[in-house]
């Protein structure tokens, strides 16, 4: 049979999936990037190709997330595209119709507004990470609670106590103040729940036409508190597909899948790359004022990419050289 | 021997660099400015400024800071305002007194107020005031001023024929012609110091320009188009760099050329805040051409800005190919 590879390479997982001849999702794997995003991707390879049945060939592959370049070029990437596009591909594809996606990972959030399946707008949050995955992981560590208990807990609340969520380090600071006076846990996080979905609907849904189908995605889909907190805010009904977690390797898989079917052969390396030597190591270019930091891959001891570099100096010239 | 003359490559450089340039050397000095920012530059702004300063203020001393040792003069007027009735951000206004503050080792300050708020002819005054520092002929600092604003009457042309603001000065870049026969045309709206700084923007641009992208900025929007369109806000606004961006950016939201709209901000900046909101509401009643905000900070980690531009990008040409079946 053919099939299709999605990575996404997050700053907290590392999802890949495969898709199926008709772009159906058939396996996929979610790992910790645990701050390694080349033995991620390498475990997620291993493991896929357990999964994937026997005689597949792979005809294409697609890479997304922050760590989409180095995922790309360790696996042979035939598309690397941003998480905005891959994420919006996805939920267009899957849920027909949808017209505004709520997408939370680990350390970003972000609103995709869409109109008769096209890209129409869309937001990631600036400079603040108040609302996001890697939070709610902290605080669940916190306060003694399983993260995937977090939901469960949170929806027996009776009343929601009320949580400044403007800023990750004040809301944690109520949240002790409020456990200190005696309020009870499911109680706090349901409001600790309320708090970032106010933070996120203020700051990166600001302004935004939020109408239905309402489709939340993401890692932190999972949490049935936040789904009922967005719920309850938005008063719509919210749509969590059936691949909730890995939607943005789905998107990549899809995107590559089209790319491939106007007639490009795949660079996909095969699953051999999972036991390849891949080598990514930094220095400072001391060429100009500008000191970039310049990150070097290499595969085998040969360099095969590097970036970086705001002049071009170094990416555009790999040659395969050895590093002694 | 010939006064040199500093010119630091921040602020209101991009905008009044012809007039500055010419002036100056008209009076008989010689003109040295600052290169382009880097990570020096921006790592010495940020020792040597506020924290609560924005990022291009924060670049600007490090501008002074680079500045300082090859000139004899440094000229950072106090820009109080450049248009009658409107004003320029009041760090501008205290810049001179903050570089004083935490600069050490200056050579000459030149912090001569610029200020128009009253009618424009009383910049000449303002000018032949700088020029009697340096130069004991006043016929000759007449003449320079009155060259000094030929000049930037040419430039202005230039830019408002559509060319950069960075392009359109200095003698005959090869770049001088933007090629209109790229896919597709993006209106670039912010403060020219963050729109023409590569290192403040991380090549924004470049990056648009690298994709293909033909790029107009709020410079290339003339006067009375700027004036036409703010015309219809309830209240005049008296910022000017605000009151071009906001009348620039209605323009270009009815300008059927152009397929999408990026605003530029740089994070705590009072103006942009309300600017902003103007603009990003008129984007969304109008709502047929992609909008997307950047919020620049001191961070140089490129991959939230890439992101953000490469899905506005296919946002972009997703609306062009619907638009086209």
């Amino acid at each position: 049979m053919i099939g299709f590879i999605g990575l996404d390479v997050g700053s907290v997982s590392t999802n890949i999936v495969f898709l199926d001849d008709e772009g159906k999702v058939r396996e996929s794997v979610y790992l910790r990037t645990n701050g390694r995003p080349i033995p991620a991707v390498q475990k997620g390879l291993r493991q896929i190709s357990r999964l994937v049945p026997l005689r597949t060939v792979i005809r294409g592959v697609g890479a997304t997330g922050s760590g989409r370049h180095l995922a790309g070029i360790i696996a042979g990437a035939d598309v690397i595209k941003n998480e905005i596009t891959s994420h919006a591909t996805a939920s267009s594809r899957l849920v027909p119709g949808v017209r505004t996606v709520l997408e939370i990972g680990g350390q970003d959030s972000k609103i995709i507004v869409l109109r008769d399946g096209i890209v129409a707008d869309f937001a990631m949050n600036t400079v603040c990470a108040a609302g996001t995955g890697s939070f709610l992981d902290q605080q669940a560590a916190r306060l003694n609670v399983k993260i995937e208990d977090f939901g469960g807990l949170s929806l027996k609340a009776s009343s929601p106590v009320r949580i400044a969520g403007r800023c990750a380090v004040f809301a944690e600071s109520d949240m002790i103040h409020k456990q200190q006076m005696g309020y009870d846990l499911p109680d706090i996080l349901a409001g600790l729940c309320e708090a970032l979905v106010r933070n996120y609907l203020n700051n990166v849904g600001k302004g935004k036409d939020i109408s239905g189908p309402v489709v939340f995605q993401g890692g932190v889909a999972a949490n049935l508190g936040m789904r009922s907190a967005f719920e309850r805010a938005l008063n719509k009904e919210i749509i969590v597909p059936p691949n909730y977690d890995v939607m943005g390797a789905v998107g990549a898989a899809m995107l590559a899948r089209d790319y491939v079917s106007r007639g490009a052969p795949t660079g996909f390396k095969g699953f051999g790359a999972a036991e390849t030597d891949f080598h990514a190591g930094s220095f400072e270019c001391d060429g100009c004022p500008n000191c970039c930091e310049v990150v070097e891959l290499s595969e085998n001891g040969a360099v095969i990419a590097r970036w970086g570099d705001r002049c071009g100096k170094w990416s555009n010239n790999v040659s395969r050289e050895k590093i002694s | 021997m010939t006064i040199k003359i500093g010119i630091p490559r921040s602020l209101l450089f991009y905008n009044f660099i012809p007039f500055w340039k010419t002036f100056f050397e008209g009076i008989g000095a010689e003109v040295v400015t600052s290169g382009r920012t880097n990570k020096a530059i921006l790592q010495d702004g940020l020792r040597l400024s506020v924290d609560e300063a924005c990022l291009p203020v924060k670049v600007a001393f490090g501008h002074v800071e680079h500045l300082k040792d090859r000139a004899d003069y440094i000229f950072i007027p106090r820009l109080v305002s450049v248009f009658p009735r409107e004003y320029i951000c009041p760090k501008f206004l205290g810049f001179p007194d903050m570089v004083r503050q935490n600069v050490r080792g200056l050579p000459g300050v030149i912090d001569t107020s610029i200020n128009m708020y009253r009618r424009e002819r009383d910049l000449y005054g303002q000018f032949f005031e700088i020029g009697s520092r340096i130069c004991g002929n006043p016929f000759k600092i007449a003449l320079a001023i009155k060259k000094a604003g030929e000049e930037m009457k040419r430039f202005t042309a230039r830019v408002e024929s559509g060319l950069r603001p960075d392009r359109a000065y200095g003698p005959g870049s090869p770049e001088e012609t933007p090629d209109r026969r790229k896919n597709a045309t993006v209106a670039v709206l912010g403060h020219p110091y963050n729109i023409y700084d590569s290192f403040i923007n991380i090549s924004l641009l470049k990056r648009l320009e690298d994709a293909g992208i033909n790029v107009l900025t709020t410079d290339n929007v003339p006067e009375k188009e700027v004036n036409y369109y703010v015309s219809s806000l309830n209240k005049k606004l008296f910022w000017t760099l605000g009151r071009r961006m906001v009348g620039a950016a209605y323009h270009f939201l009815e300008s059927p050329g152009i397929s999408g709209i990026i605003h530029v901000a740089s994070f705590a900046c009072g103006p942009d805040s309300m600017t902003g909101e103007l603009i990003e509401r008129r984007a969304r009643r109008t709502g047929d051409k992609p909008y997307l905000s950047l919020t620049l900070d001191e961070h140089t980690g490129e991959a939230g800005i890439v992101t953000r531009i490469e899905a506005f990008l296919d946002m972009v040409g997703m609306n062009r190919q619907s638009a086209r079946c």
